[in-house]
């Protein structure tokens, strides 16, 4: 610990302003505070009570771009990070806490390099709450004070400060700047302890029940929707709560085009839970259309979701959220301070919850920039959908197992997840059988062969092909869940010998629907394959051979031996319930049935927040799933 | 080929002709992009002949109806153009008083050769494809609409309020200032301009699709709002879309 007089700290900051790149501080907004950049050391403004933004803005911007790219007659794209140094003053230890747990979930699957490189250009210069905010309870959640994430950490002693020295960049920017710098007395180094002890003591909000019973709270009233929808009554759906929050994370990523429509950028923007079409698909599903869900969704992904996987409650009580929302029903010690007196009422116990082991899996940084890869071939299947045969550039193979997705741009227009419906078999190209929904899928329908589009994956959890073998398999499709499950049923056949009895259940709602066609009937000369088709209904002048009815009324029908049979199940959402209660009245078990989910996705490497359901991301989790890991989660089907 | 514009005006005060007109630096790209074979307020010349039909202005006549049907029969798509043209505007104000009393206000003793009814959105009439809201109308997201349509894409306009782009750009909420706004319920997509100016947001750009009007309500009047001052504030723009309430 070094003391520096004010007037000395003044004199640094001038140096600091004077010959390092950038200098940020925190600065007046009219009564407000803002992180700005400084012009002198006479604009700080350390005895602040909160900004109204985080520093999250310097690492994780409010509008960052990802890539840009060029469409003359060769497409190019390249990666853009912007990382310039800079030197942030006057960080509060609630905002550093956020910051450290930001650290762990830009990390987690896929490490995110615009993060994270804005993250190692930055130093942090620190200051000790001096006047909290109205609305803070940092001390509540243990984020009052920190004891690493900052380069240097300033304590106000009155005349002078308090420098606590936290990395050796620290130590170096006092050593080149910083004169007269005095060793503490004893009892300075007393009064730091006395003055962050009172910081824990003074925060003018507090749960009044210890902050690790938040997760085993949360956990005992998902299904408390009386008190989710009177707490959300008023809620806005505005967005404001998670978009000043110091550890939300959701974003948007969306395409700018120049006028002159030959060269674009890829963006990336906060997004939030709260909002109405966060979940909403392009066939127009809104996975959370309850402003309640979407509600209580931002709470359990705080107090709860972000626990098990990381081992931390993701609120570090900066009170923001309280300050910005107009009907005041955003205040997380409020709403968590009711929620306890209420599981007391009702007589639950609640306790702490012992912390998940959390391995750490760093893989490669994510890549946004997409390889580019060619139509090869482009055919018509039915009013709605096509079947795309494409090669990556590079020649390389997919390298995808059955179920697994990719991320298709279409350059200047955007980019949507799209199932490989080929078989990992097929060597040299792979196929996707796209319906025309929203702007991707239409912009992909109108494209021809030797077009070039944008691929990224594949993604996520394929099925498990070797846990398959030599096991009997029912695969039921309905609709476009055909797509996904031709990529196995292809497989399966093309390794007939290493698979067991194979029954294939396809409902589409008209006979006009039914996709592959023509491969439908090579499934009849497999041995050991039965298939079985069903039409909701069918227009008087069509020839149907098959079953008329929803595709449940076929399982009772079929043969196979529900105690080992795997089912797996693809189709449209509301299809999920009523297979899996006709597989149960047939006696398959919970984890004997697959299933594949569709949800919203952004990222594909489960940061952006669209998919998540629960506490699980289709993208990295999923899209397929055993039932039994899932069975448990309500936003699941 | 090149499509081709054209843009056409009802009741409204051509302010977002103007802001298409004021585009300088982008306007030889954009009409790179689109040929414009109709616009009165810039050229003499006319043409039926457009594949785009950008409509500004409030349908306020059964007359319009007519000249409106005929524009989407000539046109391929019809883009509604500020906040008279998609939401009604503050042209629909006078749906809060009896046509006869408007007459009267307006036109005194000549009232009765006047022939209007209640103002409203171009889309009670005819069918839109896109819009292009706020009064007047921002150049960037009449650019952005262009672009989309020509790229065959349906314009992406946001479904949430105001408050996640004033949150963005960090601004001082109006109330906290102890001024009133409707942003919460205002759709975004202006990049909260008014607020970033140091004003509020008086609602141009409509309701988002499911607004929380109760919640505002009570909000307005916990800050010191009577339920008149409150209800005036809904009526400037939501007129239309609130069904005249």
């Amino acid at each position: 610990m070094k003391i520096i007089k004010k007037e000395g700290f003044s004199t640094f900051v001038n140096a600091l302003i004077e010959n390092e790149p950038k200098i940020e501080g925190v600065k007046s907004k009219g009564d407000k505070f803002v992180f700005d950049t400084l012009t002198s050391a006479d604009e700080l403004q350390l005895d602040y009570d909160v900004t109204i933004l985080p520093p999250k803005k310097y690492f994780f911007p409010q509008w960052e771009p990802l890539y840009t790219y060029k469409l003359s007659h060769t497409i190019t794209a390249e990666r853009v990070i912007t990382a310039d140094p800079f030197i942030l003053i006057g960080v509060h230890p609630y905002d550093i806490a956020a910051l450290l747990q930001m650290d762990e979930v830009f990390k987690e699957t896929k490490s995110d390099p615009y993060y994270r490189k804005k993250r190692e250009a930055s130093t942090i210069i620190g200051v000790n709450i001096k006047k909290p905010s109205e609305w803070c309870f940092a001390g509540s959640m243990g984020c009052a004070t920190v004891d690493e994430g900052y380069d240097l950490m300033l304590t106000d002693l009155g005349t002078e400060y308090a420098v606590e020295v936290g990395s050796k960049k620290g130590e170096n920017l006092l050593g080149k700047y910083a004169d007269n710098l005095s060793d503490p007395q004893d009892d300075q180094v007393q009064k730091v302890e006395t003055e962050k002890y009172k910081i824990t003591q003074m925060c003018p909000q507090n749960l009044d029940f210890p902050q690790k019973f938040i997760p085993d709270l949360l956990e005992k009233n998902y299904e408390n929707i009386e008190f989710w929808e009177e707490h959300a009554a008023t809620c806005y759906s505005c967005g404001s709560c998670v978009m000043v929050c110091p550890t939300c994370y959701c974003y948007d990523v969306y395409d700018t085009l120049d006028l002159t429509l030959d060269r674009g950028q890829k963006m990336r923007t906060w997004d939030g839970c709260l909002l109405e079409d966060f979940a909403k698909v392009a066939t127009g599903e809104n996975f959370r259309s309850a402003t309640m869900s979407r509600y209580r969704h931002r709470y359990y992904k705080k107090g709860k979701y972000l626990f098990d996987r990381f081992g931390f409650v993701s609120c570090v009580g900066c009170g923001r959220c309280s300050s910005h929302c107009l009907p005041d029903i955003a205040n997380p010690a409020a709403v968590f301070n009711d929620l306890y007196y209420e599981t007391q009422k009702a007589g639950i116990p609640a306790g702490p919850t012992p912390a998940p082991a959390v391995t750490p899996s760093p893989e490669a940084d994510i890549d946004f920039v997409p390889k580019l890869a060619t139509i090869i071939k482009k055919t018509p299947m039915t009013e709605k959908e096509t079947l795309f045969e494409i090669t990556l550039d590079d020649r390389t193979d997919l390298g995808h197992t059955p179920g697994q997705f990719v991320q298709v741009t279409v350059f200047g227009v955007g980019e949507a997840p799209i199932s490989v419906t080929s078989s990992p078999t097929k060597k040299g190209s792979f196929e996707l059988c796209i319906r025309k929904v929203g702007n991707v899928t239409y912009a992909m329908h109108r494209l021809n062969v030797g077009d070039k589009i944008g691929i990224r994956g594949p993604f996520g959890n394929g099925f498990n092909v070797e846990a398959l073998k030599g096991k009997d398999i029912l695969f039921v499709a309905g609709g476009l869940g055909v797509v996904p499950l031709r990529s196995l049923i292809n497989y399966v056949l093309d390794k007939r010998g290493e698979f067991g009895n194979v029954t294939i259940l396809y409902g589409c709602k008209e006979p006009c629907e039914i996709l592959f066609a023509d491969e439908i009937e090579q499934w009849k000369t497999y041995t050991h394959t039965q298939h079985y088709l069903t039409v909701d209904k069918c227009p008087e002048d069509v020839c149907w051979e098959g079953n008329i009815g929803v595709i449940t009324t076929l399982v009772p029908n079929v043969d196979f031996t529900p105690q080992t049979v795997c089912a797996l199940v693809v189709g449209p959402p509301v299809m999920y319930r009523f297979v899996v209660e006709s597989l149960h009245e047939m006696g398959v078990p919970d984890s004997h049935i697959l299933v594949s989910l569709e949800r919203r996705m952004k990222c594909a490497v489960g940061k952006c927040g669209h998919c998540q359901i629960n506490n699980l991301y289709v993208c990295k989790d999923g899209p397929v799933f055993n039932f039994e890991d899932i069975k448990d989660a309500p936003e699941a089907i | 080929m090149k499509l081709k514009g054209a843009f056409f005006d009802f009741a409204g005060c051509e302010g977002d002709q103007l802001q298409v007109a004021n585009l300088e630096e982008d306007l030889l790209e954009l009409l790179d992009l689109l040929e414009v074979v109709s616009f009165r307020e810039i050229m003499k010349e006319h043409s039926d002949e457009y594949d785009i039909a950008f409509v500004e202005g409030s349908c306020t006549r059964f007359e319009d109806e007519e000249r409106l049907r005929q524009i989407r029969h000539n046109a391929k798509l019809v883009v509604a153009l500020g906040s008279c043209a998609t939401i009604g505007g503050i042209n629909s104000l006078r749906n809060y008083k009896s046509l006869d009393e408007v007459k009267d206000t307006v036109y005194g003793d000549r009232a009765d050769m006047i022939s209007t009814y209640e103002a409203r959105p171009i889309d009670a009439v005819i069918r839109v494809d896109a819009y292009v809201h706020g009064c007047p109308i921002d150049k960037a997201e009449f650019l952005h609409v262009v672009k989309s349509l020509v790229l065959g894409k349906k314009p992406e306009i946001p479904n949430y309020p105001v408050c996640v782009e004033c949150k963005k750009n960090e601004n001082i909420c109006a109330f906290e200032r102890g001024e009133f706004c409707v942003g919460p319920v205002t759709r975004a997509g202006c990049n909260s301009c008014c607020i970033n100016e140091g004003t509020i947001c008086w609602g141009c750009r409509g309701l988002v699709d499911n607004p929380n009007e109760d919640a505002h309500k009570e909000v307005l009047e916990t800050y010191g709002l009577t339920v008149d001052e409150a209800i005036n504030k809904f009526r400037l723009y939501f007129g239309w879309q609130r069904g005249g309430e």
